[in-house]
């Protein structure tokens, strides 16, 4: 009897024990979250309450210090750069942990093994696509090119890994806790794969859409609404460049042949809306205090932990200080004593698509030219949470893995297609980033520009000795004119790439007459340079409000800097409402509520500032327009894209009357003013409706900008509803969802003045205080000081930590 | 006494041993602590149970007042719990649970060692 009840009492701890250590569907295992001396109440400390004067760092060469200062921001003092990216790797971990591990478990197409089966599809995209195997070739290359790189690569790690390894289950980041899992081992493959990520994010293609296109509309109307160059256009180099190089001749086929039946694929994830950047230098000659004065301000989707952590690294041969990327070496975004740089996408279409014809269903072969080439298979294993292992075969071809076929994203399409694409070939873009941070001179900046190939930037200079510089810097494809532009057909050897535009014919400007130097994703050149150059979403707005206000603008200060890095003038609605107005006629004004609106939109000063309404109500009339004018195009079962904004406008001024306002299905014939006048009418509806339910409609309480934890299931971990304002399109390009991720002034005096802000923190942590502090600063333009730190300094240090 | 004993050496156990150990790990120390005292069942039960649901009930209010931190808010909208205020309760209760099953069993182990006094009327 006695003995029953103990075993019964004893069964039922034990049952209880195991029932909380273990997951029910989405509900995390109870007690090691609960457990307030292991679980999710530790992760409550803020980094300056958990602060230690010395932690234990092996392999150094001598001892590192770690000063932060009151924004949490180290500034790391090292003898030499392998203790520095030791301590680099070390402090990163420290504060970003989770997030440096879960991008790469993105970029490597691992996410199923976090986030269960719901991830599959995702993973098999990103593996498909080639960017682990892009990483692997990456990381032979530089194991064989620059050994030296690969050895900080491997400081790096083994700084991450010592955090690792010592990390208590009070320390451990609150998201491994929620989703159950612990950090692995991190690895210089790793470092490389997130930079091969960043390329994944910020390059996109539309070969797909406009094969469509050209098959829909025939190649005549394709260059009438979708020109390569637009009128008006404001190039980053200065128009009326010199060149001054012999280019590489390219030769075109006499005859192409498209693959030509309509594409039903579901195209890849492309670059999320609204990311783009803003670049520019000014010289001397146009600043108050005769220092040139650089502007950076990079546009990603607004997520937390921010993509971005600040740190200064320092040794005894140079001090470097701005953005870093958790995961990769050195700063990204930055500046050191003599030198500051920036940078901007530089979109072009540099992902190309072919047409494979398999031998048979073995798909061992493939048709090149008269022969047969052989394929390999590549198989990616996807662990699934909870689930089997998914095994995924990838076809590769010298061209490059076949994204597509009959497993995969294929709509009732028996079709291969294979991607080439620059991220698949060997590159070094740490090495670029390694030198870029020691740099002293433009001649230093060249140099390590020289080792970058994607994803392809505009990087602006400029320099303490007074030189101001931007060079467009990528691996970029020799082509002839459209080549690329659509699918096409691997079977023939016409279509491969006919090698690579040398590094030193890349355009780039130095000091130029007009006294700066600037970049915001638009056209790269003038129609002068001689290659083809060609992408989808060049931008047309930022670009010329930018080079205005900087050609107008001398005596230049910080100030009026940062004033333009916050600037919400809305130059498409000052372009298209009057336009609009004009085309809607006097028809709505006997409509009482029509009437306030178009109020508010002739009082407009064209400002998207927070508080106004205006812009709410022309983006609403704007969004209805255009859907309008285009509902033939988007009536496509086929994917297709849409003509830019800019070249809509165009259309609306020049050719209101033009039969492409014309809709095939109706019975009327319908011009700009019909579409203008019906997006009027369901704007009223919509504001309607907003008013009802919402009250409000200024700017900032209708875009609504919201900075997204990486798992958006976590909301109570987001911020919503930020207050600013600005939006795509606009120099303050803060939308919803994306926006300046990271912004940055330097004066490059004697003694460097720099000011910086992001929409986070530092700390990577939502439980510290440090997590989410800089975002109402940056939602209302104020910076933090980024000024270099000497090792002596003792003001402003909330604490130091010497790693030994 | 011995209840007010058991309560208050078990909430001692978690607050020595706990941050360096897991909960399970403590749930063995709990039930080798009502073993050695010697309590009975019912009295187990609810000292080891009080003892961990009040230490780890306190330890989160503590935490909760010194960190000044969101994430409790944070944690309990996450978990569909609403307020904070539950979220301790949570934690509270799960310790006493764990606390008394640990203790509950420590005590019916020890009572399952006594050898049963076979010559009662001596001899």
């Amino acid at each position: 009897m006695k003995y029953i009840g103990f075993f019964v009492a004893f069964a039922l701890t034990i049952a209880l024990a195991v029932a909380v250590s273990r997951p029910f569907g989405a509900i995390p295992p109870l007690a090691p979250l609960l457990d307030p001396n292991n679980g999710f109440w530790q992760n409550t400390f803020s980094e300056d309450e958990l602060a230690e004067e010395e932690l234990e760092l092996s392999n150094l060469s001598a001892e590192v210090k770690v000063i932060y200062d009151e924004n949490l921001i180290p500034h790391v003092f090292a003898s030499n750069d392998a203790d520095l990216y030791r301590a680099q790797g070390y402090i990163t971990a420290k504060h970003r942990l989770w997030q440096m591990e879960f991008q790469t478990m993105a970029a490597g197409g691992r996410l199923s093994e976090v986030v269960g089966s719901l991830a599959l599809d995702l993973d098999r995209m990103t593996r498909r696509k080639g960017l682990s195997y892009g990483a692997e070739k990456g990381a032979e290359f530089i194991k064989e090119n620059d050994p030296e790189s690969y050895l900080l690569l491997e400081a790096y790690a083994d700084g991450v890994n010592q955090y690792i390894d010592q990390l208590s289950d009070a320390r451990l980041p609150v998201e491994y806790k929620i989703l159950n899992y612990r950090p692995e081992h991190w690895s210089a493959f790793k470092s490389i794969l997130l930079l091969k990520y960043m390329t994944d994010m910020l390059v996109g293609d539309r070969d797909l859409e406009y094969s469509n296109l050209r098959k829909i509309l025939g190649e005549v109307m394709l260059d009438k609404l979708y020109p390569e160059y637009p009128q008006g256009v404001d190039p980053i180099i200065e128009s009326g460049h010199k060149w001054g190089f012999k280019s590489l001749s390219v030769t075109r086929p006499d005859s192409i042949s498209y693959p030509d039946n309509l594409l039903l694929i579901d195209p890849m994830p492309q670059p999320e809306d609204g990311t783009g950047s803003n670049n520019w230098a000014v010289s001397g000659s146009k600043t108050k205090s005769g220092n040139p004065i650089l502007a950076n301000d990079p546009h990603l989707s607004l997520n937390l932990p921010s993509l971005w952590y600040s740190m200064q690294l320092t040794t005894p041969d140079h001090s470097v200080k701005g953005a870093t990327l958790p995961g990769a070496l050195g700063v990204i975004s930055g500046f050191n004593e003599d030198i500051a740089w920036g940078v901007t996408n530089a979109t072009r279409d540099t992902r190309d698509w072919y047409k494979i014809t398999f031998q048979d269903n073995t798909r061992k072969a493939y048709r090149y030219g008269d022969r047969w080439e052989q394929t390999t298979f590549r198989i990616e294993e996807i662990k699934v949470k909870g689930e089997k292992v998914f095994l995924d075969t990838v076809v590769y071809t010298h061209y490059g893995p076949v994204v597509y076929d009959k497993t995969f994203n294929s709509n009732r399409q028996d079709v291969n297609f294979a991607l080439k694409w620059n991220v698949h070939e060997g590159s070094n873009e740490q090495k670029t980033f390694l030198l870029l941070n020691a740099s002293k001179n433009h001649e230093d900046y060249n140099e390590a520009l020289n080792n970058y190939t994607a994803p392809a930037q505009n990087f602006v200079f400029a320099s303490k000795s007074g030189d101001i510089a931007m060079r467009i810097q990528g691996k970029f494809p020799l082509k002839w004119r459209g080549q690329g532009k659509f699918f096409m057909d691997g079977a023939d050897p016409r279509m491969e790439w006919q090698g690579y535009i040398p590094n030193d014919q890349n355009a780039r400007t130095l000091n130029p007459s007009r006294g700066f130097v600037s970049s915001a994703n638009q056209h790269p050149t003038d129609s002068t340079y001689p290659y083809y150059v060609f992408d989808n979403s060049f931008e047309f707005y930022r670009n010329r409000r930018l080079n205005n206000q900087l050609k107008g603008m001398s005596n230049i200060t910080v100030e009026d800097m940062q004033g333009l890095q916050f600037d919400d003038y809305y130059l498409h609605a000052a372009e298209a409402l009057p336009i609009m107005l004009g085309l809607l006629g006097k028809d709505s004004e006997s409509d009482a509520v029509a009437k306030k609106y178009l109020a508010l939109l002739n009082e407009w000063d064209f400002y998207a500032d927070p508080n106004q309404k205006a812009p709410t109500v022309f983006y609403i009339w704007w969004k209805k327009t255009y859907a309008h004018i285009w509902t033939d195009l988007t009536n496509n079962i086929a994917p297709v894209v849409l003509p830019s904004y800019y070249q809509t406008v165009l259309f609306m001024k020049n050719e209101p009357t033009d039969s492409i306002f014309n809709l095939k299905n109706t019975a009327d014939i319908e011009t700009a003013a019909t579409h203008v006048k019906q997006g009027f009418k369901e704007m009223l509806v919509d504001m309607a409706k907003w008013e009802a339910d919402e009250g409000d409609f200024s700017w900032a309480n209708y875009k609504r900008t919201k900075i997204q934890h990486l798992v958006p299931q976590f909301k109570s971990f987001s911020v919503d509803n930020v207050y600013t304002g600005g939006g795509s399109g606009m120099l303050n390009a803060t939308s919803d969802r994306a926006g300046a991720s990271w912004r940055m002034v330097v004066e490059l005096g004697e003694e460097i003045k720099a000011f910086g802000i992001y929409p986070g923190g530092q700390s990577g942590n939502p439980g510290s205080k440090y997590y989410s502090n800089f975002i109402n600063k940056w939602a209302n333009g104020e910076y933090l000081n980024f000024d270099l730190r000497k090792s002596d300094q003792a003001e402003g240090v909330l604490f130091q930590t010497i790693l030994n | 006494m011995k209840f007010i004993l058991v309560t208050f050496l078990t909430a001692l156990l978690i607050i020595i041993i706990n941050p360096f150990l897991p909960y399970w790990a403590v749930m063995i120390f709990i039930a080798i602590l009502t073993a050695l005292v010697g309590i009975n069942g019912v009295g187990a039960f609810f000292a080891g149970g009080l003892g961990m649901g009040l230490a780890w009930l306190g330890q989160s209010i503590y935490i909760g007042i010194i960190s000044g931190s969101q994430l409790p808010q944070k944690m309990s909208e996450l978990m569909g719990l609403g307020s904070d205020m539950v979220l301790f309760a949570v934690t509270g209760l799960l310790g006493f649970l764990l606390g008394a099953f640990s203790a509950l069993s420590g005590s019916l182990f020890r009572k399952s060692l006594k050898r049963k006094p076979t010559n009662i009327y001596g001899g």
